[in-house]
């Protein structure tokens, strides 16, 4: 199990981000959130994490994000190890976190805005940004007059707004129903290809993993780690249909059996 | 437009609609205590006829005008008092939650404050700052201050994790988050502390005035109740609602204004205001 995790073939310039040995203890070491997590993301892929519920993928992208310090081991983005926050990375959580007393347009700003002071060209970026997801016609609309669908679309403008290369999504669309869900996944596909990011996508959904990425990290749980990474070469763009081939159920099969295997 | 003021008219029309059973009721009420005491069912030296409360009404209002000196004395207690306090409160509330060893040291003052009973505090403050406005004031500043610190404190540490995730990811300082995070999400509870703390502190100078004073609305009302002139005290009574009504809805005005992310409308009026001020950048 151990050699299908070094992904062997990966030229080592073009990882921007990388975990060796990673590991989590939450609780004086109590719980063992996270255990010896070793991985590589290559420029511009995506990459599905999923897992049961409570196997540390949160930990996992909170270790990446420079929101928590691992208890062993290093992360390292774009060379240099993760010791907190940085531009180069950006975060989209399962709620919206939206400020209500904002406009969509200003809460796409907020990045722009803690950086500095915007000017007119970050605002036309964040209108853009807000005609790229479908909002254009609710630039001026307040949160609570947003559908969940909608709200979760303003986030990902403002994902984007930061300009960072490096996007990680914690199971963004997991509140939504199915059929918003499968729309906003099919746009997102399209967007990071658009902006040419990595991406880090987090989701306890199997052919939804497997649907968007071009990587999935399977994770199984007590202690967390990353059991298995399934590459899947299958041709872009992806219709929804494709999650019917059999190439993909064969796909689904080797994710499953990994994941009731431990 | 025409279709806006058809709909506001419409909603005028409505409200008046809905007020008359609440007139109607009143008048049923007033009309059976009239009959009452006429009929010398309650006993009108106790329990004044309407008709004579509302002579007392024309009386200290128009006629004599008696009560205009005192109603804006205790107006002025109780605003400034109100000032007083909420300043300190959130004052406090801020500090506090920015240094978690000021709020440990902070919190069992607020609380020795909270359960002392304030109106016991009267003769204190009268001893300490006078039988003028100034222990008025104190009282009134003492009985708003926890509500509005509990509420404050409570909106400012209640701040959403994930949010505070989102900042920290963006990489926010200590500063930022406080004014664009911390702070409008704790508006709406220290406005709820804010209107609870302009009763308070209404109660806070009228009981001041009650125990030792020479001018406000508590000092007439106790006169006119010793001299048994009840419908005189009634009406004196009212200019007390009337100050509580003008101070609470000022107050509920600011919420509204200020909060105004909460109701339909105020949405409604912000989202256009910023489409305007778009569209005013853009042409530049
Ligand atoms: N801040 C924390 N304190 C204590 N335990 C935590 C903390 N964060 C996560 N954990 C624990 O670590 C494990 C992994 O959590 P998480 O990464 O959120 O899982 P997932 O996102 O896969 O559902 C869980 O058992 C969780 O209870
Ligand atoms: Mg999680």
């Amino acid at each position: 199990m151990k050699d299908q995790i070094m992904a062997p073939d990966t030229v080592a310039a073009d990882i921007v981000v990388s975990g060796r040995g990673v590991g989590k203890t939450f609780a004086d070491g109590s719980v063992v959130a996270l255990k010896n997590a070793d991985f590589g993301i290559k420029r511009g892929s995506f990459v599905s994490l999923v897992g049961p519920s409570g196997c540390g993928k949160s930990t996992l992208l909170r270790l990446v994000s420079g929101l928590i310090a691992p208890s062993s081991g290093a992360v390292t983005v774009h060379g240099t190890p993760v010791t907190g926050p940085r531009r180069d990375i950006s975060m989209m959580f399962q709620k919206a976190t939206l400020l209500e007393w904002r406009t969509a347009l200003d809460n796409v700003l907020l990045p722009t805005e803690i950086a500095g002071t915007p000017t007119q060209a970050d605002r036309n970026r964040a209108m853009d940004l807000l005609k790229l997801v479908g909002l254009g016609d609710f630039a001026f609309s307040f949160p609570a007059q947003l559908s969940g669908g909608m709200q979760q679309r303003v986030a990902l403008a403002r994902l984007l707004q930061t300009g960072a290369d490096i996007l990680l999504l914690d199971e963004p669309f997991g509140a939504l129903d199915e059929f918003t869900r499968e729309r906003l996944n099919t746009e997102l596909m399209r967007i990071v290809a658009e902006v040419g990011a990595t991406t880090l996508f987090v989701t306890h959904n199997i052919s939804e993993a497997i649907f968007l990425a071009d990587q999935v990290f399977v994770m199984t749980s007590r202690p967390g780690q990353v059991a298995k990474i399934v590459d899947v070469d299958l041709d872009r763009p992806r219709p929804l249909s494709i999650q019917t081939s059999p190439a993909f159920n064969a796909l689904v099969a080797d994710v499953r059996e990994t994941l009731g295997a431990v | 437009m025409t279709n806006a003021t058809l709909a506001n008219d419409a909603r005028i029309l409505d409200r008046i609609i809905r007020f008359v059973p609440h007139v109607v009721l009143l008048g049923l009420l007033i009309g059976a205590w009239e009959l009452g005491a006429r009929t010398g069912l309650i006993t009108s030296i106790m329990i004044p006829r309407p008709s004579a409360i509302g002579g007392a009404i024309v009386k200290l209002y128009v006629t004599e005008g008696t009560i205009w000196r005192h109603f804006f004395v205790t107006l002025t207690e109780a605003v400034v008092g109100f000032a007083i306090g909420a300043s300190v409160a959130i004052g406090l509330a801020v500090a506090s939650s920015l240094s978690e060893v000021f709020k440990r040291y902070v919190i069992p003052y607020a609380i020795v404050l909270n359960v002392t009973p304030g109106i016991a505090l009267t003769p204190v403050v009268i001893a300490w700052f006078g039988y003028g406005m100034g222990s008025k004031m104190a009282l009134a500043a003492i009985l708003c201050f926890f509500p509005i610190f509990v509420n404050t404190l409570t909106g400012l540490v209640q701040v959403d994790e994930d949010r505070e995730d989102l900042f920290t990811s963006l990489g926010a300082s200590r500063a930022q988050i406080f004014a664009k995070l911390r702070v409008p999400s704790a508006l709406p509870l220290m406005f709820a502390g804010l209107k609870i703390g302009l009763t308070t502190a209404l109660i806070g100078a009228v009981v001041a005035e009650f125990a030792q004073a020479t001018d406000g609305v508590g000092v007439l009302m106790s006169r006119f109740s010793f001299q048994l002139d009840m419908a005189s005290s009634i009406a004196t009574l009212l200019s007390m609602t009337v100050i509580g009504l003008m101070l609470f809805y000022t107050m509920e005005f600011l919420d509204d204004r200020i909060v105004f992310w909460r109701r339909e409308s105020r949405r409604a009026a912000a989202s256009r205001a910023a489409a305007r001020t778009w569209s005013g950048q853009a042409g530049k």
